[in-house]
């Protein structure tokens, strides 16, 4: 039987006031003259709202740089759905943090790159962190769910203390701890991103002493690095299972990163129906259910659960999407990953940690070549 | 954060709601996921108001669950919001 979609992420505008060096946007990024217009936007959420689908992630690039995110809110509690904004909280301010609650916005999600201002900033290549902390503080007068979710790499992991630390002063109903995922940006940078075996560990023992003592106060989710991990990643619940992805310009993928495997061919929300897309589009059935699979996976116990891992990072790593993750342990290909943590020196110790500056590429805004 | 005891009032946390369609089951909605309630999870949730005590939305179950155990319904009640509280469903 077909699966329900539960969420729609809504990549609304690739703009953002934030280079991140590990941003999940593509490497291609839609410009905004091709951006979709408010009522395509507000047609997409009553079609996703009949298909199913529960939540709505609003995010960009930055989804503060569209004027009509307020219309847009509205119009998505209008179709039903639960409304979340990942923001970087740059263009928030306290009135239109207001605006944005009154039209229905119920749960915030702020990023933060760093416990420490200097570091912060230079992983998102602008000077955003001191702003971060103050609107945390507006953000927690408002009733509305508050998380905090900051990315994890080589450069911050040894922060992990302190950045918990930050959380609790800011106090918000959950805390996410997300290790960086090795796509598009972040593959670029990956030699100075990937952490070691030792700070993987060490910080697995911090969250857990941190979700004891923080228990009912403060919810903390961990994403593990998948590159350490003995199994891959049920990436997105399963591929076209669980979750759509819109583009800017109206693209519907199966994940953030679908668009760097060579062949797919993406339909449009101003030319197809989401249900159709969602149901028949060859993107979505391309690596959907069991029938792709190739060996190990196919007579694997675990191919319901991880569904074969992550095919864009099959692709990126073997060149073949219809690969295992060769994340998985079991993997032919497993080699490639155990080659970029022996690159990285993976076992050596803490103190072999490059120091800053670091020769980051940084993401660019759509249409601009990279700094 | 005081743990709940049985003069705590519980309501939803902030961000959390039911969802707008109706009927055996009703579906609680919060950051990140849902939770799809019917029997006495249903029961329970649709009394954290913020009114009622916890002492209250045991009696007021025990009640109606007369050929339950009572024992067996206070401890319910109290694991399953306990639970919650700590997915930041509930507060006190």
């Amino acid at each position: 039987m077909l699966p329900t979609p539960l969420a729609l992420i809504a990549e609304i505008t690739h703009r953002c006031p934030l280079h991140c060096v590990y941003c999940s946007n593509p490497l291609e990024m839609q410009k905004a003259a091709v951006e979709l217009p408010t009522e395509d936007w507000l047609r997409v959420f009553r079609e996703a709202g009949k298909l199913g689908v529960l939540h709505l992630h609003l995010t960009g690039g930055e989804p503060l740089a569209r004027t009509d995110l307020t219309e847009l809110i509205v119009g998505a509690r209008a179709a039903g759905l639960y409304v979340n904004l990942i923001t970087s909280g740059i263009g928030l301010t306290e009135p239109r943090l207001a605006a944005l609650v009154e039209a229905g916005l119920e749960h915030i999600q702020l990023s933060f790159q760093d416990s420490r201002e200097a570091e912060a900033n230079e992983f998102a290549g602008t000077r955003t962190h001191a702003y971060k902390l103050q609107l945390s503080r507006i953000i927690r007068q408002f009733k509305i769910a508050f998380t905090v979710n900051v990315v994890v790499h080589r450069q911050n992991l040894d922060h992990l203390v302190d950045i918990i630390a930050m959380a609790e002063e800011l106090g918000p109903d959950r805390l996410e701890i997300a290790n960086v995922q090795y796509y598009g940006w972040a593959l670029r940078n990956r030699d100075l991103l990937l952490p070691t075996r030792l700070q993987v560990e060490e910080s697995q023992r911090t969250v857990a002493e941190a979700e004891e003592r923080l228990r009912g106060r403060m919810r903390i989710d961990f994403t593990a690095p998948d590159y350490y991990a003995r199994y891959p990643k049920a990436c997105m619940g399963g591929w076209g299972r669980r979750l759509l992805l819109l583009d800017p310009a109206g693209q519907v993928l199966p994940c953030h990163a679908a668009g760097v495997i060579p062949g797919m061919q993406f339909d449009n929300i101003r030319e197809h129906p989401l249900d159709w897309i969602w149901r028949e589009s060859a993107a979505f059935q391309r690596f959907r259910g069991k029938d792709w699979m190739p060996e190990p996976c196919r007579s694997c116990d675990r191919r319901t659960e991880d569904f074969g891992g992550c095919r864009c990072q099959a692709f990126l790593l073997t060149g073949d999407a219809a690969a295992t993750d060769p994340v998985c342990t079991l993997a032919p290909t497993h080699i490639v990953v155990e080659q970029a943590l022996k690159q990285i020196g993976s076992d050596g110790v803490l103190s072999s940690i490059p120091t800053l500056p670091a020769n980051w590429i940084y993401r660019p805004n759509p249409g601009t070549a990279p700094e | 954060m005081p743990g709940p005891n049985k003069n705590s009032k519980p309501h939803l946390a902030a961000g959390c709601r039911w969802a707008e369609a109706n009927g055996p089951e009703r579906m609680l909605m919060f950051p990140e996921g849902a939770l799809r309630l019917q029997g006495t999870g249903r029961e329970i949730l649709e009394r954290c108001d913020g009114q009622r005590s916890i002492r209250e939305i045991i009696d007021e179950l025990q009640a109606q669950y007369k050929t339950g155990d009572s024992g067996r319904i206070e401890q319910e009640v109290s694991k399953f919001l306990e639970s919650l509280q700590q997915k930041r469903i509930v507060d006190f």
